[in-house]
């Protein structure tokens, strides 16, 4: 196959101008000042030190925070339904997948939206509610309401990754398992949980990445008040207008981001080792 | 896996869909008020179609993001499984040197992505528009093709290409008829990735556009001040449209199945009464 | 199989969605690149302006001034742009910005003289009013005790309405609601003011725990979710013309008086097409169909006639009082004022 070796030359001009610039761009952009122009920038490490500031330190572990309950979630969810599915006979796991994967070519923003009507005060629970004699509950412009936008948005990329870590599981595995007198809940956490942790990681990794840097979901679930770290940086770039500090917390976010990534991969060594 | 259905088992997929579709029933019924109101449902109407036809802006939306996910999609899995193939047989430093940079678009939270290729834009002074929006597709789908279709070059057998070629195949020969057919698997998901990716985006395409160029995302961000129902219509129209294809991608194959079958039975039974 | 399935869908889903979009925008002669606020004009006068000048309109929308200003400085040029007061001031100062030929614009006549030769363009050299009006407060009568509006801006401290409360998410018109409330004027440049509408801001936030809303606060006042919020005059009209038990007032105190005014970029490439669209706009019949259509006050004399008397007769937001000495228009800041009330109000927000 020695043949096809030039074969990587286009992608590699390609992500050399489309990625590798980018992010040196980035960095060039978050020790400078100077304005939007590359023309009079100084070098400055004050972009970095205003993140020390207590405020934006608040606002990095609240997105952790939000960011690591929305994943727990989507995982105890998700890990049932995908669980559950893998119980039925290929050709309706397949559909079941499918029905998961729908959701995401619905607009992102659109299904945002129909939370907004079904949460907000006048909305479509609370209407119900009020149906019912009961007290109206207050839900929009609150964690719940980010956290449900969140899990509702993010769960299909973790129940995708694990179903497919199941189905691939050797039955035989688990018959031996039970032959040898492991209780269910043994077979479960000795066996089946066991390989099906790539698939975990992966739907891990893809929903913290989501929910850590999204900003569309809180902004309209939790109200201009709801700050998390990809708010912080659109309102750098988008209304403060300071590019350098914006850059400068992507940057971190980039590197808070990858070392979790890193972190976690190292907890999966051996079943990286066999992936790849 | 155990293939051992649970009466709460198929509870629990069943609140699962629920959860997951709620905003989507919630999004589609309201495309059928009779008000601009997404909470009260005021009457039966079909008024917010005729002004989503009528809406040149929404419109040239749908086509913005239908071609553009096209044509990334395209794109991207050409240049992602190239580059994949031509991977694999490359020196270590080379192919660990890409994979590293592939991984960046992946890991990198979307925001991130957006403001360094919108950065970068900017400092080249290209116009921003459709190709902006088109290469920045290009650039985000490519590393999911990349690592959905390497893994399924490593598994090839480097010894089948050589075979082929042996036999007399061109390098091209082997590649599309050996090669690729036996990769498939891998390209077809990274297409399935690569064009949800593209479809969906709302933070990449709302950094790197300009000129008027806006998809269907921006448009939906664009209507928080006013939200109204067109919106939802259109969202309607395309869930409707993945729900038939896939009735019809079901059903047709098993009418035909089935029919085949019948028209066998005839035969056969037509051919023993002839016997008869 | 499945697989197979599933790329047929897409190919199939796509070619249905190319089907759908087929009418594009067409037009043999020159394109107009217009920038403006979301939800801010009756778009159907877009098409017949393209009618009748046999042109394209590139129609753009920002979601603030903010936006509209990283946009321009991002390189991107337009024709036409409709930003406000202060951030004209801005583009004038860094000479973004050609003067209007008013000999282009024949339809000025139509304009309140009242509401031309603000401060930030004392002889509108460069601006044309578009809307204009002042930022209040709206409440529900049902639920908000007359008496309270005595209050001025401390109504928003009155912890009988905590929890109550949209504030709006912008920094500019918060911190002018603090600095009038402490009796200040909102174009301070004074820190220690500006710490002490910080704290102003700090306190209520604690004390009634707002949301700070963007344009979402339209549709949530229309049906009506909370009782009191912070709102422009323009949008007040609508919302009042949706939900009647909503009231406008502005405090005693003084508020913001804004303009927005159609501005014409220096490298516009459609010059004398940019003034017909503004001639266009400051047509009475024009111009009244885009009052009615949005709510904000036309500084078309005609059209503000019409619609007094029409479709927002009654409607006292419609009519917002310039007359208050105290209220006043944002001014240009420099950056490190910018940067300074920035910082403070991410703070204010993000807790």
């Amino acid at each position: 196959m020695k043949y096809y070796v030039k074969m990587v030359r286009p992608y590699m001009v390609w992500s050399f101008l489309m990625v590798v610039i980018p992010m040196v761009l980035i960095a060039i952009y978050s020790v400078t000042t100077g304005g939007n122009t590359l023309v009079n920038i100084q070098f400055t490490l004050e972009n970095f030190a205003k993140f020390a500031e207590p405020i934006y330190v608040q606002v990095f572990i609240k997105s952790l925070r939000i960011g690591l309950i929305t994943v727990g979630i989507c995982l105890v969810l998700g890990y049932l339904l995908a669980y559950q599915i893998c119980r039925f006979e290929e050709r309706i796991q397949s559909s079941l997948i499918l029905l998961v994967t729908i959701p995401m070519w619905i607009n992102t923003l659109l299904r945002t939206y129909a939370w907004i009507s079904i949460l907000s005060d006048n909305g479509i629970i609370n209407t119900f509610l009020q149906a019912l004699g009961l007290e109206p509950v207050t839900m929009m412009y609150t964690n719940f309401a980010v956290i449900i936008g969140m899990v509702s948005d993010f769960l299909p990329f973790m129940v995708i990754p694990i179903h497919t870590s199941l189905s691939k599981i050797d039955k035989s595995l688990i018959e031996a398992a039970e032959d040898l007198g492991a209780t269910p809940f043994q077979t479960f956490t000795k066996v089946i949980f066991k390989l099906s942790i790539p698939g975990v990681l992966n739907g891990v990794i893809v929903t913290f990445l989501l929910s850590i840097s999204t900003f569309v979901i809180p902004k309209l679930l939790g109200g201009g008040q709801y700050t998390l770290i990809g708010n912080l940086i659109e309102n750098q770039f988008i209304s403060v207008g300071n590019w350098n500090f914006g850059s400068a917390l992507s940057l971190i976010l980039t590197v808070v981001i990858l070392a979790a990534i890193t972190l976690m991969r190292k907890l999966d060594q051996e079943e990286k080792e066999e992936e790849l | 896996m155990k293939k051992k259905k649970s009466l709460p088992g198929t509870v629990y997929i069943i609140v699962c869909f629920l959860f997951l579709y709620l905003p989507i029933f919630v999004t589609m019924f309201f495309s059928f008020n009779s008000s601009k109101s997404l909470t009260k449902f005021t009457g039966f109407s079909l008024m917010w179609y005729r002004e989503l036809f009528a809406d040149a802006e929404i419109m040239s939306a749908v086509s913005v993001s239908i071609t553009i996910a096209l044509l990334s999609t395209v794109i991207s899995t050409v240049l992602g499984t190239a580059t994949a193939i031509g991977l694999s047989k490359n020196k270590k430093v080379i192919k660990e040197l890409i994979i590293n940079i592939n991984n960046i678009p992946i890991m990198n939270p979307d925001i991130v992505t957006a403001i360094g290729l919108m950065i970068l834009f900017s400092s080249l002074k290209i116009e921003k528009g459709y190709m902006t929006m088109l290469l920045a597709h290009i650039s985000f789908c490519t590393p999911y093709v990349i690592t959905s279709v390497y893994p399924k070059v490593r598994a090839l057998n480097p010894n089948l290409a050589n075979a082929a070629m042996d036999l007399g195949a061109t390098p091209w020969q082997a590649l599309y008829k050996v090669i690729i057919p036996m990769i498939k698997d891998g390209i077809f998901a990274g297409v399935l990735l690569a064009f949800t990716m593209s479809f969906d985006d709302f933070v990449i395409s709302y950094f790197v556009t300009g000129n008027g160029v806006k998809n269907i995302s921006i448009i939906a961000y664009n209507m928080t001040k006013r939200t109204n129902p067109t919106i939802n219509a259109l969202s309607t129209i395309v869930i409707l449209v993945i729900m038939i294809m896939l009735i019809i991608a079901n059903v047709v194959p098993a009418v035909m199945k089935k029919r085949k079958k019948q028209a066998i039975v005839r035969q056969e039974q037509t051919d023993q009464g002839a016997a008869a | 199989m499945m697989k197979k399935k599933l790329l047929a869908v897409l190919a199939a889903a796509g070619m249905t969605a190319l089907a759908l979009s087929g009418c594009g925008s067409s037009g043999s002669g020159a394109t107009l690149k217009v920038y403006n606020a979301g939800e801010y004009i009756d778009t159907s006068l877009l098409t017949k302006f393209e009618k009748e000048y046999d042109c394209d309109v590139v129609y753009e929308t920002f979601d603030s001034n903010e936006s509209m200003y990283t946009k321009i400085l991002s390189g991107e040029s337009y024709d036409v742009l409709i930003p406000s007061d202060y951030m004209i001031e801005r583009l004038i100062k860094e000479d973004y910005l050609q003067k209007i030929d008013w000999d282009k614009v024949p339809n000025s006549v139509n304009l309140n003289a009242d509401i031309m030769g603000q401060d930030f363009d004392p002889d509108n050299e460069y601006s044309v009013p578009y809307f204009y009006g002042t930022v209040g407060i709206l409440y529900d009568t049902t639920v908000v005790d007359e008496a309270d509006l005595a209050d001025g801006w401390e109504l928003l401290r009155n912890t009988k309405y905590a929890g109550d409360i949209y504030m709006y998410d912008s920094e500019r018109d918060s911190f002018m609601i603090a600095l009038k409330a402490l009796g200040y004027s909102m174009n301070t440049d004074n820190t220690d003011e500006i710490d002490e509408a910080y704290e102003w801001l700090i306190e209520q936030r604690d004390l009634m725990s707002p949301i700070y809303a963007g344009d979402d606060v339209i549709d949530n006042m229309v049906s009506g979710n909370k009782s009191i919020a912070i709102v422009y005059s323009g949008d007040a009209a609508y919302i009042m013309s949706e939900n009647e038990d909503l009231a406008y007032f502005q405090p005693e105190e003084g508020t913001n008086e804004w303009f927005d005014c159609m501005v014409i970029m220096k490298d516009s490439e459609q010059v004398d097409l940019a003034h017909e669209f503004i001639n266009f706009m400051l047509d009475v019949d024009n111009a009244t169909a885009n009052t009615a259509e949005v709510g904000y006050t036309s500084p078309v004399t005609e059209a503000y006639e019409t619609m007094i008397s029409e479709d927002y007769a009654g409607i006292s937001s419609y009519t917002p009082d310039m007359t208050n000495p105290l209220d006043e228009c944002f001014r240009y800041q420099t950056s490190e004022i910018k940067q300074y009330f920035a910082d403070l109000w991410t703070k204010v927000k993000a807790y």
